[in-house]
């Protein structure tokens, strides 16, 4: 079982890698909710998403925060995270942001996310087939 | 025909519930029809893009047949079965509307095959579904409406 096409699209990205390099956080809350229903909508798609926090990116991923970050149509962040976990993105933060500019101790990050060192980035972009920054 | 907080569930189908899916299954001989359930289009939202797995494409139980994009919802439609789409329906991809005005009718998505008849025969069906329906709809606050294209 491995025929995979869509009946419109020219190819399938099905089973390709998408990078996505997320700096911004709760500061400017209109370029939040995009990055994270399109990486919702990749994983969908079977592409191999992950979305990588630095800067002060990770603050979007401590406990409690998403939850606080309108989004303009209304409602907040918090159902995009879930959405874009539900569907299998894989979140990853930069232990040095979080450590030395966002001062999130681990455990204050939300389920799901993995604490990576900044060497994590360059295999993540030398790895993916398309890097995509926010 | 069940209705229940609004929803609309013909008797002649079969359903798969399973995390967020919730959709429906029709057999005709050995064929297969599979679409989004009303409380699945509502929670949707107005559905503005459709793209559906070619004629074809074998799928395990659980792989995408599809993915929906509403703008407030982008996910997969599962496989409620194993098997191999047969047919696509493109009328859905240009009209995506239609999964959110006649999601038992022209809005159905896909025709497939079934891989494993235990996997059919674990569909869940009358009372059993609308019992767990019933619970969901409860648990999330579901009350069905069809966006207008």
């Amino acid at each position: 079982m491995n025929e995979t096409q869509t009946a419109s699209a020219p190819s399938d990205p099905a089973g390709k890698k998408i990078l996505m390099i997320m700096t911004s956080g709760p500061e400017d809350p209109d370029k939040t909710y995009a990055p994270f229903y399109t990486a919702a909508l990749m994983a969908a798609m079977e592409i191999d998403t992950t979305m990588y926090f630095l800067m002060h990116a990770p603050e979007l991923l401590r406990k409690g925060a998403a939850e606080k970050v309108p989004l303009k149509k209304g409602g907040n962040l918090k159902m995009f995270v879930d959405m874009a976990l539900e569907n299998g993105v894989k979140l990853m933060a930069c232990a040095e942001s979080c450590r030395d500019l966002c001062e999130i101790p681990p455990d204050e990050l939300i389920d799901g996310v993995k604490l990576v060192g900044s060497a994590t980035l360059a295999d993540l972009a030398l790895d993916a087939d398309s890097v995509v920054s926010f | 025909m069940t209705i229940l907080n609004g929803c609309e569930f013909p008797d002649d189908r079969a359903y798969f519930i399973e995390r967020t899916q919730m959709t429906w299954v029709k057999t005709d001989g050995d064929l297969l029809t599979v679409g989004l359930t009303d409380p699945a289009q509502t929670r949707a939202g107005k559905i503005l893009h459709v793209r559906v797995k070619a004629a074809g494409t074998a799928r395990e139980r659980g792989k995408p047949i599809a993915t929906v994009e509403s703008g407030k919802w982008a996910g997969p439609v599962m496989a409620p079965v194993s098997g191999t789409v047969v047919e696509a329906n493109v009328e859905v991809e240009k009209d995506p509307g239609l999964l959110n005005t006649d999601p038992y009718g022209r809005g159905w998505i896909v025709r497939m095959t079934a891989a494993s008849p235990a996997e059919v025969s674990a569909l869940l069906t009358g009372a059993t579904a609308l019992a767990r329906f019933r619970e969901i709809l409860e648990k999330d606050n579901i009350r069905c409406v069809r966006c207008q294209a």
